[in-house]
């Protein structure tokens, strides 16, 4: 299962139901998009900004023409609607994402864990 | 070549570039643009034809981008790019329709989409072709998106220190942890309240039903009992299970 090697990618997941998202990678889901076309297919990444990257797509455009995509990005922006699987336990799936993310965060022991904020950037 | 307005001559991009196709035809809305290079730079997507005419398109305007094998759909395989933004074709006019990907028209109140197809030559590029622009698109989130609270870089947070008590920022200790921080006062506190409680509980369940002075009774099933609350409110919002 992967987890964003991001410190602020996996705090914003914490934080919001794209942790539920992250939590769907391999369903085959519905995203209903912005301008109301929607995609079907097996959800392989989502990341804290809720871009996905979708496999095996069926994609049905604003004027209903169907086609088949081999793999779809589509910009979190875009994203209206996703269609949590029906076989997905929504909760089960919430705690065991936070358990990867906590997993990741204390991977260096008590007293060894990496700060999980950066101080100020570096820019 | 046909003269579409938003074609113009810049050189190709020098930094940044995640990848660069050759070789590969640029389609707007059904109408070939010609043969050029896709460059996939962090900055921005840009083709350039081999006359050195071409477009950019900035990340924040893509909304989504495709691999289509599907050729009942399309007849070449190819990297479909979706943009939030209108091209001018000068010969739209005289053109016929194709497929109705231009039928713009009747959409005035929705917003503008303009659909790109690039065409490598070399079909096996288009799957790093598309990880490259997944890649650069991540590098642009939406500066508009007013749902996330994102601002995560303010203060430190120091994990460990959280653990070891040093903190000051509020957080929520789990009953472990809750229990090592408290005072003696803090103990006594917590046990006078649970007290407090396991009183409350037990004789709720004495009074559940019963009008009478038999406090000794059998309850197989909780849902056949009325749970009259000790304190008012105390439970009312609790459900009764099992």
């Amino acid at each position: 299962m992967e987890v964003s090697h991001s410190v602020k990618e996996r705090t914003i997941a914490e934080n919001s139901l794209v942790i539920l998202l992250q939590g769907l990678h391999g369903h085959v889901t519905t995203v209903d998009l912005r301008d109301e076309s929607t995609a079907t297919g097996r959800l392989t990444n989502v990341d804290a900004f809720m871009n996905m990257r979708l496999a095996e797509v069926t994609f049905t455009d604003r004027q209903g023409t169907i086609t088949q995509l081999d793999e779809l990005f589509v910009t979190g922006r875009n994203v209206r609607y996703v269609h949590i699987p029906d076989e997905v336990d929504i909760r089960a799936t919430i705690e065991r994402q936070l358990q990867v993310i906590h997993r990741v965060r204390y991977f260096g022991g008590r007293d060894k864990g990496r700060k999980e904020f950066p101080r100020a950037k570096h820019k | 070549g046909c003269a579409m307005s938003f074609l113009k001559r810049f050189p190709p991009p020098a930094e940044g570039v995640r990848h660069q196709q050759p070789d590969t035809e640029a389609v707007l809305a059904g109408r070939s643009l010609g043969s050029g290079t896709l460059y996939i730079a962090e900055s921005r997507l840009s083709w350039l034809e081999n006359s050195g005419v071409g477009f950019s398109l900035d990340y924040p305007t893509i909304s989504l981008h495709a691999v289509s094998r599907d050729l009942s759909a399309y007849p070449w395989e190819h990297l479909y790019v979706m943009v939030n933004a209108k091209f001018e074709e000068e010969e739209t006019k005289e053109a016929p329709v194709a497929e109705g990907e231009e039928d713009e028209d009747s959409d005035d109140d929705t917003e503008p989409i303009a659909e790109f197809r690039f065409v490598p030559s070399d079909k096996s590029a288009l799957e790093a072709m598309f990880s490259a622009m997944c890649e650069c698109q991540a590098l642009h989130p939406d500066p508009d998106d007013e749902d996330s609270d994102n601002d995560y870089e303010g203060d430190e947070y120091d994990v460990e220190a959280r653990e070891l008590g040093q903190c000051d920022i509020p957080s929520f200790y789990t009953y472990e942890e809750g229990l090592l921080h408290l005072t003696a006062e803090g103990q006594a506190t917590l046990e006078r309240l649970e007290g407090m409680l396991a009183q409350s509980v037990s004789s709720q369940y004495n009074m559940a039903g019963v009008r009478t002075e038999d406090s000794i009774r059998e309850f197989e099933d909780g849902m056949e009992v009325d749970i009259a609350p000790v304190v008012a409110g105390q439970f009312e919002d609790a459900e009764v299970d099992h």
